[in-house]
């Protein structure tokens, strides 16, 4: 059964610390929701486990294996990442930004094999982007745009796939076409799923679990009924809130309290 | 290691799967149509720049006189005595260094732009110019003597100069190991604009000076057979390699650097690599050539239009356009109003500026 | 089919292995050829005294090079004196230019291309225009110079091949063509003598004998050089008596008209003006080439402003008078503003003693009619 742990990672920019004692284990196949106020360090814990951001204390493993002293390479084979802003170049078509994910499993010397073809052909059918794969990225749109991205995060074949923010910027369709994707994608090719979202009732619909981040340490992790309760989102977010029962499934809504 | 679970397909549309799949790869048929045009577009510029000149040989005379270099063959026609030093001793070196200079000065545009993101990016970019005019000028100057090889002081003082400035800027944007590009920049831009002040100044003090160094920044061929030929080829091969193996690495750093280093590049190598092979060559051709320029801007925005942004193919299909477009603005430099010659600078600039216009009125296209 | 970037590497590294074993190859050696050997020097001791200058001069004349004992340098003959030189119309000749470089010819040239105005001029005032066979684009004077066929002008780079197509036995370039012009016309196998960057009268004398030589003209130059002299001694001696040196000012260039370019000390306009009795009003500047602002003009008050600039810059004395701040000065106060032919001054040669003429007339009119 792989697994990511991070245990105790601490990481900051230059003298500021964001993160401090961050603890957190994610299963394969299991989508985990990293919820919390602004600058509480969730995109800052995407780029430590990416490895763009060295940390400064703590390790990750994955499998047991020591992912922050991994050459760049290699942890581009275990890890991916769909960021928040995405800014594609214009004029490469879909299929070349799709190859490129192929980037870490490719010599100095290599072009792009068939099966290298062939594993992005099967990422672009899985976010079913496959009949754009002529089209130049310039001209999709937003969610298209993102799908895009997805399937080139999975054709890097990774074990952890990192997402930060997929909702933003998308229309109600799109929000939840991602976020089905997504879960639909950990469950088929097991994968070990840490996405950030702003949306609490989205985290508590399509995640199998929640971790609450304030202040670059995680105040809550568990189950969406456990951790969100009406008191404690209240304190982290500064805001009074209250939880309700989704009429139509077992899991919590968040509303504010709107006074 | 990830199981890579692709979906199961029965064997009958794997075929198709297959073929769809390798769809991604670019074309080879319209890659190769687009090569084989610039090539066949270099040859014609060869032919015509070694047929036509400010002295008319006939291109009977030309084969004629190349087969009996190579094989011996005595010609049945005598051909003035004259004729042979112009063709092997004048125009074929010229011919070959304009196509060198043209292959490096593209190259190493299309290298700048990738690398800086920006489509106004050109080979003198971080300080080239600017450091290869003061080395010149202060060799003319003060008239340094001719050293060993029987070179002249001024392409090696050029050279020199390129690489300190260059040097100069990278080490003043690095920070950590890093080499932010938008620092890069402007290093190059600060030091670049204090070498090209000094360099007026020195210009100034000398009438004579002057003169020399205005005609060298020119630029344009300026003689001494196969030599400078002979030695900016190891320059060219080595920058030309190191950027082709460098240029899938490039195409992944279009996406923000970011993403690029998520993906697996070393991305502080690959810049520094890039801007290393890219300086190399544009130095050693600019040691002997001047500065020419919009070469390196002109040659890749094009072939970007016609073939696509990769750059696995831009860079060499640039060199290559890059070739046939210098010898032929230097054909035209030296025919069109003989026996005076115009500088080359002057006529890729004249073909630049309407290419811009067009370029601009293309953007609504993107092709970045 | 190169798709992948090791096939373009193996390309490269394939093209490279090409070019190089070309470059080794014979195939490459033969088509890059060897330069047409220079006309060399066949023999022996020619014992005529070929005319020479002293030998601290740059140009020194010696005799064929195979005999061991030292050259004789014979010194220049006194200009009253006519020489005892043969006029060798044959025999090898051997002279240093002014670049250091040693250059023979084994006859007088009889095919020239001459890469400046002031070494077209010289080859006329020798008698010597018909072997011009090639001429730089400022040759204007004599006016049938016009009709020899022009090699372009050397900006940026000289035309090697117009030059070669002449197929010229001398080409003569000046102290403005750039050494490595010079080399490489050398390495083409062309013989070429560099006349010097003169300095002052001494330098063009220099010239103009080396350049007898080379064509075969001794008699004449000296004869020349003689008048040029006698010349020069009499507007020597008229203004040797004279009271008043009037401050001259010289304008060479006035696109910027309050920092206008001038001849400073040194210059060859400088050494007229002294010579015609004048003070040149640029001597305060610290270059022989320089700018002098209008406040300095102003305070230098000339009495004569000579146009240079009417040559290159078509200047008129209307438009000096029309110029703000300069309403202050004498010679504009006094309609002392004069257009000149700067080419009469520029150009190192024959012609430059009529320049320091039509000078000393502007300056001292009452001595000079």
């Amino acid at each position: 059964m792989s697994s990511l742990e991070l245990i105790s990672l601490a990481a900051g920019y230059g003298p500021r610390p964001i993160l401090r004692d961050v603890s957190l284990s994610v299963a394969g196949g299991e989508v985990l929701a990293l919820a919390g106020p602004n600058g509480a360090g969730k995109s800052t814990l995407i780029r430590v486990i990416s490895g763009v951001l060295p940390a400064t204390a703590g390790q990750a493993r994955l499998d047991g294996a020591d992912l922050l002293r991994l050459p760049a390479g290699q942890r581009a084979r275990r890890v991916a990442v769909v960021p928040q802003m995405i800014h594609l170049p214009d004029a490469y078509t879909v299929g070349e930004i799709v190859l490129m994910g192929r980037s870490p499993h490719l010599g100095l010397w290599s072009g792009e094999s068939r099966h290298d073809c062939e594993v992005a052909w099967g990422a672009m059918r899985a976010t079913h982007v496959e009949e754009l794969s002529e089209r130049r990225v310039g001209e999709l749109s937003g969610g298209e745009q993102q799908r895009v991205v997805l399937a080139r995060a999975l054709a890097q074949e990774p074990q952890v796939l990192l997402l930060d923010e997929p909702t933003a910027h998308l229309d109600l369709k799109h929000q939840v076409g991602v976020l089905e994707l997504v879960r639909g994608l950990a469950q088929e090719r097991n994968l070990i799923v840490l996405m950030t979202l702003h949306d609490l009732n989205q985290a508590a619909l399509y995640a199998d679990r929640v971790a609450l981040l304030q202040q670059g340490q995680i105040v809550a992790q568990g189950s969406a009924n456990d951790v969100f309760r009406s008191e404690l989102l209240s304190r982290v977010y500064g805001v009074p809130v209250t939880v309700s029962r989704h009429p139509l499934r077992d899991v919590p809504v968040v509303l504010p309290d709107g006074k | 290691m990830s199981e890579a679970i692709t979906n199961p397909v029965p064997a009958a549309a794997r075929t198709e799967v297959i073929d769809r799949a390798d769809r991604l790869r670019p074309s080879p048929r319209r890659g190769l149509g687009l090569a084989a045009a610039t090539v066949a577009a270099l040859l014609v510029a060869a032919l015509l720049a070694v047929v036509i000149g400010s002295v008319a040989i006939p291109p009977g005379a030309v084969l004629a006189l190349v087969l009996e270099r190579l094989t011996g063959l005595r010609s049945a026609v005598a051909y003035p005595p004259a004729y042979a030093t112009i063709l092997f001793d004048i125009r074929l070196p010229r011919v070959t260094l304009m196509a060198l200079t043209g292959a490096a000065l593209a190259a190493a545009g299309a290298s700048y732009q990738g690398l800086f993101r920006n489509p106004l990016a050109d080979p003198y970019l971080v300080g080239v110019a600017a450091g290869a005019g003061l080395g010149a000028t202060l060799a003319l100057v003060f008239n340094l003597p001719s050293t060993f090889v029987g070179l002249s002081a001024v392409p090696i003082s050029a050279f020199v100069g390129a690489l300190l400035t260059v040097g100069l800027v990278v080490l003043s944007a690095r920070v950590g190991g890093s080499m932010p590009i938008s620092t890069t920049l402007l290093a190059g831009v600060a030091i670049g604009s204090f070498a090209s002040a000094f360099t007026t100044f020195i210009m100034l003090r000398s009438p004579d000076g002057l003169r020399r160094s205005f005609n060298w920044m020119l630029g344009g061929y300026a003689g001494g057979g196969w030599d400078p030929v002979l030695i900016i080829l190891p320059y060219l091969v080595v920058g030309m390699a190191a950027v082709q193996l460098n240029a899938r690495a490039l195409n992944v750093l279009q996406l923000d650097e970011e993403q690029a280093r998520q993906l697996g590049i070393n991305v502080d190598r690959v810049k520094l690599v890039l801007v290393v092979a890219a300086t190399l060559m544009t130095a050693a051709v600019v040691a002997f050539g001047g500065l020419i320029g919009f070469v390196g801007l002109i040659v890749p925005h094009s072939l970007r239009l016609l073939g696509g942004p990769d750059y696995r193919r831009l860079i060499p299909l640039s060199a290559i356009g890059g070739a046939a477009f210098l010898i032929l603005a230097d054909l035209v430099a030296r025919t069109v109003v003989a026996p005076q010659e115009l500088p080359v600078g002057v006529v890729t600039a004249i073909a630049g500026a309407p290419f811009f216009v067009f370029l601009l009125r293309r953007l609504k296209r993107s092709v970045f | 089919m190169l798709r992948q970037p090791r096939h373009w590497m193996m390309t490269f590294a394939l093209a490279a292995c090409l070019v190089l074993a070309g470059c080794a190859s014979p195939a490459t050696v033969a088509l890059t050829g060897t330069p047409v050997p220079p006309a060399t020097v066949t023999a022996p001791a020619a014992t005529q005294a070929a005319p020479a200058a002293t030998a601290a001069a740059p140009v020194t004349a010696t005799t064929a090079a195979s005999t061991s004992t030292a050259a004789p340098t014979a010194t220049l003959p006194p200009p009253t004196a006519t020489t005892a030189a043969t006029t060798a119309a044959s025999g090898p000749i051997t002279l240093t230019d002014s670049l250091g470089r040693v250059v023979t010819l084994a006859a007088p040239a009889q095919h020239v291309v001459t890469l400046a105005p002031s070494n077209t001029e010289i080859l006329y005032a020798l008698g010597a225009g018909s072997v011009l066979a090639g001429r730089d684009d400022f040759s204007d004077y004599p006016p049938e110079v016009t009709q020899v066929p022009s090699i372009g002008n050397e900006s940026p780079h000289v035309n090697a091949e117009a030059i070669v197509a002449l197929h010229p036995d001398l080409v003569l370039a000046a102290g403005i063509t750039s050494p490595d012009d010079v080399a490489q016309l050398a390495k083409l196998g062309l013989t070429v003598y560099a006349t010097s960057n003169a300095a002052n009268l001494d330098d063009i004398y220099k010239d103009i004998q080396a350049v007898g030589v080379l064509v075969g003209k001794m008699d004449a130059a000296s004869k020349l050089v003689a008048s040029m002299q006698d010349q020069v001694a009499a507007v020597k001696a008229k203004t040797a008596s004279v009271t008043t040196h009037p401050v001259v000012y010289y304008e060479l260039d006035a696109t910027d008209p309050s920092k206008p370019w001038t001849a400073g000390p040194g210059s060859f306009v400088d050494q007229l003006i002294t010579l015609s009795g004048g003070t040149n009003a640029g001597d305060i500047a610290k270059d022989q080439y320089a700018q002098i602002s209008l406040e300095q003009l102003v305070s230098q008050n000339p009495d004569i402003i000579v146009l240079g600039s009417a040559t290159f810059g078509g200047q008129t004395p209307a438009m000096v008078a029309a110029r703000p701040g300069w309403q202050s000065i004498k010679a504009v106060k006094n309609n002392m503003v004069f257009a000149f032919d700067d080419n009469l001054v520029s150009r190192p040669g024959p012609r430059i003693i009529v320049g320091l003429e039509k000078l000393a007339a502007l300056i001292h009119p009452e001595l000079f009619k």
